[in-house]
């Protein structure tokens, strides 16, 4: 072995082109493998978060929101909007058969300027009725949300004074949610009574006044609502759409299916790039090492001739191949963990879905497999093609070489 | 240590426009003498090389037997005569063989450090190589040899373990009179000291130091 061991190392070190090759395509086969498994997992927990946070079977959205700001848009891209519900329409929806639970929550955005710490969505949210948020609150933190407190989503700056200012008033950071991966770990959170202040405290001094005509103590952006066991949700969403006017009811379940779809779209997009790669990369290892082998036969020869074993010459052969193979995998690595941030921002960006990092544990799982299934995958074609090799007789292949 | 043959044949298959196999060694029964420079000589294609290899354990006869004292080398394990052949043989092939990711020194030593520890080898190593007249390219790279120096170098590897068996296939190709003379008398002192030496040449300048010489002629192996 350490006959082996050291020949290998004198290979690596005297055809350092040849090594740094086998890396590069290594690497290629590392990078793939943990950003194809990274993105898709991710992927696959901002979909599950998605689907928990929805948590009601209809929204009812204005008529007029459609478009940006709506609930979809401020759940996956955190896009911001100012829109409510008429009177009449709160007060018919009251008559709408089939529903169990409905819960209201009002809508605001803070303003880019002097007045507020930054600008968020507001989301106003009734704790009586609501069956949303408050038990994502509840997995979060363990405080109750009082007058004048507001709750902040994972991606919000935990201020230092524990304190936010909205349109010039100060508000008490009472916690902070775990992150979604939505558009929701970008707003405020807060109960009516606050968001009512809030809004008070703005009116007159947004862009376009919506707030102008609104009665604060009763207006809602949308209504979230549980339908009763027996009803068909698309049958009250319809009954909603024809019967309550300027509204939109959704079910839940379409805007899951289209997240849904456009997250199986980009994962079979992902897979598709890992799984092309790494069988270009595989076949690319395989004629690379077959080529080498072919060659070394004439060393391999010598070797044998001088008394190594067929077992020796390959045992060399597996290790110059691994240690190769795991250099390449942790530059594969590192590559990866320094590009992951720019694009999973970018992945997000430009597919617009939801997108949450693996836990610790996944990454490190995926971490292991980018470096092993490479090591693997190198050392194995390298072994078969030395095996294939050292089969031959040797005086056949002084023969070849004479 | 005594090397023969019992009616050891090698056959290969060649593919062409009458496709055919042929007879490179035909039926041989050959025993090498011991503390003996043996020469073969033989045109090209004839089979030298075919016999040599099979006798190193380099290549399995179509049919007979290579006998190394009582063992058939053909009919123990790889390893083991692999083993054999790293302590009982000093094989100095035909053509180039340094390893190029090695320098002259670890090429000489490569017998050595293949199944134990340098030790003292690298005194002997040294030795060799001045007998040679190559003992300033100790830790040169064997890939900016020339072809004389090359062969030199081989035949130190060949000569490191004090081997009881030294075949070696045109070990004089590539080499000025001089160095043919060192190289030469070289083989002759470890003939003296026990060994059996057999040399296959077209080198005519070789055959003065044969104790033995044969020719050899489309896979027959005649004495001269």
């Amino acid at each position: 072995m350490r006959f082996s061991v050291g020949i290998a190392c004198k290979n690596i070190r005297r055809r350092p082109v040849r090594a740094a090759l086998m890396c590069i395509i290594v690497l290629f086969l590392s990078f793939t493998a943990f950003m194809g498994g990274f993105l898709i997992t991710s992927l696959q927990n901002g979909l599950d978060s998605y689907k928990a946070r929805l948590g009601a079977d209809i929204i009812v959205i204005p008529s007029s929101a459609q478009g940006h700001g709506t609930v979809d848009n401020v759940l996956l891209q955190g896009i911001t909007g100012n829109y409510y519900l008429s009177k009449e329409s709160l007060k018919k929806l009251q008559s709408i058969e089939g529903i169990e639970k409905s819960s209201c929550q009002f809508y605001l955005t803070s303003a880019k300027a002097s007045c507020c710490s930054a600008r968020v969505q507001l989301i106003g949210f009734d704790p009586e009725t609501d069956f949303t948020v408050m038990p994502w609150i509840n997995n979060s933190i363990d405080t109750v949300v009082g007058d004048g407190d507001v709750i902040i989503g994972a991606d919000i700056a935990y201020p230092a004074d524990d304190t936010l200012r909205f349109y010039g008033e100060k508000y008490h950071v009472a916690g902070q949610l775990q992150k979604t991966g939505t558009g929701l770990d970008n707003a405020v959170f807060t109960n009516r009574n606050t968001i009512r202040k809030i809004a008070q405290s703005a009116a007159g001094t947004l862009e376009r006044d919506t707030l102008k005509d609104i009665d604060l103590e009763k207006a809602a952006s949308c209504v979230l609502i549980r339908v009763k066991d027996g009803y068909d949700i698309s049958a009250v969403a319809d009954d909603i759409n024809i019967h309550v006017s300027k509204v939109k009811a959704t079910p839940c379940v379409s805007m899951i299916e289209s997240v849904a779809d456009g997250f199986e779209n980009v994962s079979v997009f992902i897979s598709i790039i890992t799984v092309g790669i790494w069988i270009i990369a595989v076949v690319i290892i395989i004629a690379v090492f077959a080529l080498m082998m072919n060659e070394r036969k004439k060393e391999f020869a010598v070797l044998r001739v001088v008394g190594a074993s067929g077992k020796m010459i390959v045992s060399a052969v597996s290790f110059e191949a691994a240690v190769i193979s795991i250099a390449g995998s942790f530059f594969g690595l590192a590559v990866s963990l320094l590009l992951i941030s720019p694009l999973s921002e970018s992945i997000r960006l430009s597919f617009s879905l939801p997108f949450m990092q693996p836990d610790i544990t996944t990454i490190i799982a995926l971490m292991v497999g980018a470096v092993i299934m490479p090591v693997i995958i190198g050392a194995f074609t390298a072994t078969l093609s030395a095996l294939r090799i050292t089969r031959n007789e040797t005086g056949l292949l002084l023969r070849e070489d004479a | 240590m005594k090397l023969k043959t019992e009616n050891v044949e090698r056959m290969y298959f060649r593919t062409g426009r009458n496709t055919n196999f042929f007879y490179a060694v035909k039926s041989l029964d050959f025993e090498l003498k011991e503390g003996a420079v043996t020469v073969i000589t033989g045109r090209s294609g004839s089979g030298k090389t075919t016999l040599i290899n099979m006798l190193c354990g380099l290549l399995t006869p179509s049919s007979g037997r290579v006998m190394l004292d009582d063992k058939d080398l053909y009919s123990i394990s790889d390893k083991e005569r692999s083993l054999l052949r790293n302590r009982c043989f000093g094989i100095i092939p035909q053509g180039q063989t340094g390893l190029q990711c090695l320098t002259v020194a670890e090429n000489v030593l490569l017998p050595v450090s293949m199944y134990g520890r340098i030790g003292d080898k690298e005194n002997k190593a040294r030795t060799l190589l001045e007998k040679l007249g190559i003992d300033d390219l100790w830790d040169v790279y064997s890939n900016e040899l020339s072809g004389g120096e090359l062969r030199r170098m081989s035949t130190a590897r060949a000569l490191i373990n004090d081997p009881d068996i030294i075949i070696a296939d045109e070990p004089t190709g590539d080499l000025d009179d001089d160095t043919t003379k060192f190289v030469m008398e070289l083989l002759n002192d470890y003939a003296k000291k026990g060994a059996s030496v057999l040399i296959v040449t077209h080198d005519k300048d070789v055959l003065p130091y044969a104790d033995m010489s044969y020719t050899m002629e489309n896979g027959v192996l005649k004495e001269v």
